[in-house]
């Protein structure tokens, strides 16, 4: 068995480069903005050195805690753990064609480090899987192979067997937290909208695509799904009436509630962080402007009031401000207000044409679908107007959503007549597709917070 | 368009009406079907809803045939919901059509944009546009009790290109009978 209790000791070795890493990632990253004036970002992202990690196949274990011979679960575990560690851009899985240590010596007599080091691994997992009833049951050990020795304790995750990708998530994030310091993103889904030929479903699945589900059958056009904080349900717009109406769908259950019926447009909804509340457009008194109703019932009460398009209400995390996006001065830009209403604050004067807000869970960025010279990329910017950064360098890319840890953008992305959905780091680097299953387009995302 | 001219485009609709129009559909200014919508004509039978550039014409309801009747549809500026001279003039035909020939007909103004911005963004003035024909066809009379505005955002192009022309026509409301 490994080494199961011995002391915590947190190594100094290979990866605190991660973080110095990152560091030079941003500031390089500021410089080469201020350089072009704050708003184009270079755009050939030369980008971090990714952490070299080993993460060999989990062995399998017998009933009696030995190492069985044969079983996929340990391999199929590792692969997982590894995909997800090497689309955050911040870690790379090193071949395991390369590897001189195997698993089943790995696991039972701990790591030969020199083994390790001379294949230029800087990280190192050693996991065993078992499967207890209609339990599967996930041991695993994080090592500094530079500094030899544990990082952070062992650990153990358990679930049923059909969710054997959520505890390969699961050991994926506590990878991610342990060498960088943040928390991880990898159990979460996504909401989307997808769509074959014309015809556009509501849909879920994992954040590296798998476990898709379609939520609508495609008889009525759906848009925007929105993640409740709590992850268990979903407001979206669907036209099953005749016109948009902002629906809940709740995701266990499968209820289906409309929210309200008023005049004209009703769209754009919002979970305020506590998930008591929602923000939305309507059109209700002539203009379309933002309103906040209880998600229970009541009467919507109108936070703006302008001659102008209020619309796309994002909250900030401590559900105190609001910001979203106005033509009031002539083109859309964005602005922030209290959730209770009051004078609204311009915090975008680049570019002709800023909207759709999203409003990071860390609370210190807004991401936004900045417009210019007919190009429409995403960027953000501090909640007080401050460092525009734009990240994404295509003609239409929009409809940006946070990963729960604030650090990963998703957007849609059109290629022609195509959408796809995109992920990129909010230092502007890392920019990947997100495959959807079965040929799908896919828009409107939406990032779930953690699903534990 | 002339007085005159209207009256006649007038009578010949009433022909159709009566069930004996089969006047083959025209070219209609550049409809690409990209949005699933043929053109119907008003008290066209339900046997050309099988034809392939018609699908959808049973969930949208009647396109008028413009070679016809009035034209249906009026089009806008970039990020603009203004009804210009020129809209005002086909509005006016089409108030006008309507409450000689269709009065009790429901009629839904759909407003459009092109793709450019923002979903949400485009909802919002898809709505405008369809509040601003809606406004416009009470000003001539018309019941605003059976008018309705719907807006589809950038969802349902008439043109599916991604040029400026492709967005001319795709920035337009189109007024739609039941």
């Amino acid at each position: 068995m490994a080494p199961k209790l011995r002391k915590n000791s947190v190594g100094l070795g290979g990866w605190w480069r991660l973080w110095l890493s990152l560091l030079l990632g941003v500031v390089g990253l500021a410089a080469s903005s201020a350089w072009a004036g704050g708003v184009r970002i270079d755009i050939s992202k030369g980008g971090l050195t990714p952490l070299p990690i080993a993460v060999p196949a989990f062995v399998n274990l017998g009933a009696g805690g030995q190492v069985a011979a044969g079983g996929t679960m340990g391999s199929q575990v590792a692969e997982v753990v590894a995909a997800d560690l090497e689309r955050s851009g911040l870690l790379r899985p090193i071949s395991r064609s390369a590897f001189l240590q195997m698993p089943d010596s790995l696991w039972k007599s701990g790591p030969q480090y020199r083994d390790w080091r001379v294949i230029g691994a800087e990280a190192l997992v050693s996991g065993a899987a078992r499967t207890e009833g209609d339990q599967v049951v996930v041991d695993f050990f994080l090592y500094d192979v530079f500094q030899g020795s544990l990082i952070g304790k062992g650990k153990r995750f358990t679930a049923s067997q059909r969710n054997w990708r959520h505890v390969a998530h699961r050991v994926a994030d506590e990878i991610y937290t342990r060498l960088t310091g943040e928390t991880g993103y990898f159990t979460s889904r996504i909401a989307f909208v997808s769509q074959k030929g014309n015809t556009k479903r509501l849909a879920t699945m994992d954040q590296d695509g798998a476990n898709l589900v379609e939520l609508t059958h495609g008889e009525h056009l759906v848009l925007t799904p929105r993640y409740s904080p709590d992850g268990d349900s979903l407001f979206y717009l669907s036209y099953a009436t005749g016109a948009p109406r902002i629906f809940r769908l709740d995701l266990l259950g499968g209820t289906n509630t409309q929210q309200g019926d008023y005049g004209g447009l009703n769209s754009a909804p919002s979970w305020s962080p506590d998930g008591k509340r929602m923000a939305f457009t309507s059109s209700m008194d002539g203009n379309p402007r933002i309103y906040v109703k209880d998600v229970g019932g009541g009467q919507p009460t109108p936070l703006t009031d302008s001659a102008s398009i209020d619309t796309s209400p994002s909250w900030s995390p401590d559900g105190r401000q609001i910001v979203f996006n106005s033509d009031r001065a002539g083109s859309p830009q964005l602005y922030v207000m209290d959730s209770s209403g009051g004078e609204p604050r311009r915090i975008t004067f680049e570019g002709n044409y800023n909207a759709a807000p999203a409003w990071s869970p860390r609370g210190d960025l807004i991401a936004f679908v900045h417009g210019g010279s007919g190009r429409f990329r995403i960027a953000v910017i501090s909640p007080e107007g401050k460092n525009m950064r734009v990240l994404t360098d295509s003609w239409m890319d929009e409809s940006p959503t946070w990963s729960p840890n604030g650090r990963v953008i998703l957007f849609s992305r059109q290629n022609g007549s195509r959408s796809q959905l995109y992920s990129i780091d909010l230092t502007g680097y890392n920019e990947r597709l997100v495959p959807v299953g079965g040929g799908a387009e896919g828009s409107d995302p939406s990032w779930s917070p953690l699903i534990r | 368009m002339k007085r005159f001219g209207w009256l006649a485009v007038a009578v010949v609709s009433m022909g159709l009406l009566s069930g004996c129009g089969s006047t083959p559909k025209g070219g209609v200014d550049g409809d690409g079907s990209a949005d699933g919508k043929g053109v119907g004509r008003l008290g066209g039978s339900s046997a050309n809803l099988d034809d392939p550039s018609r699908r959808g014409a049973g969930a949208g309801g009647y396109r008028y045939d413009v070679n016809v009747e009035p034209e249906h549809r009026i089009y806008f500026e970039y990020n603009s919901a203004l009804v210009n001279d020129r809209s005002a003039q086909v509005l006016a035909h089409n108030a006008g059509w309507i409450l000689a020939h269709a009065p009790k007909k429901s009629v839904t103004i759909e407003g459009h944009c092109d793709e450019r911005g923002t979903r949400e963004f485009n909802l919002a003035l898809g709505q405008q546009r369809a509040d601003a024909v809606v406004r416009f066809l009470v000003s001539q009379g018309m019941d605003g009790s059976r008018l309705k505005a719907v807006s589809y955002g950038k969802e349902k192009p008439l043109v599916p290109s991604h040029d400026d022309s492709a967005w001319s026509k795709n920035r337009r409301a189109e007024i739609v009978l039941r």
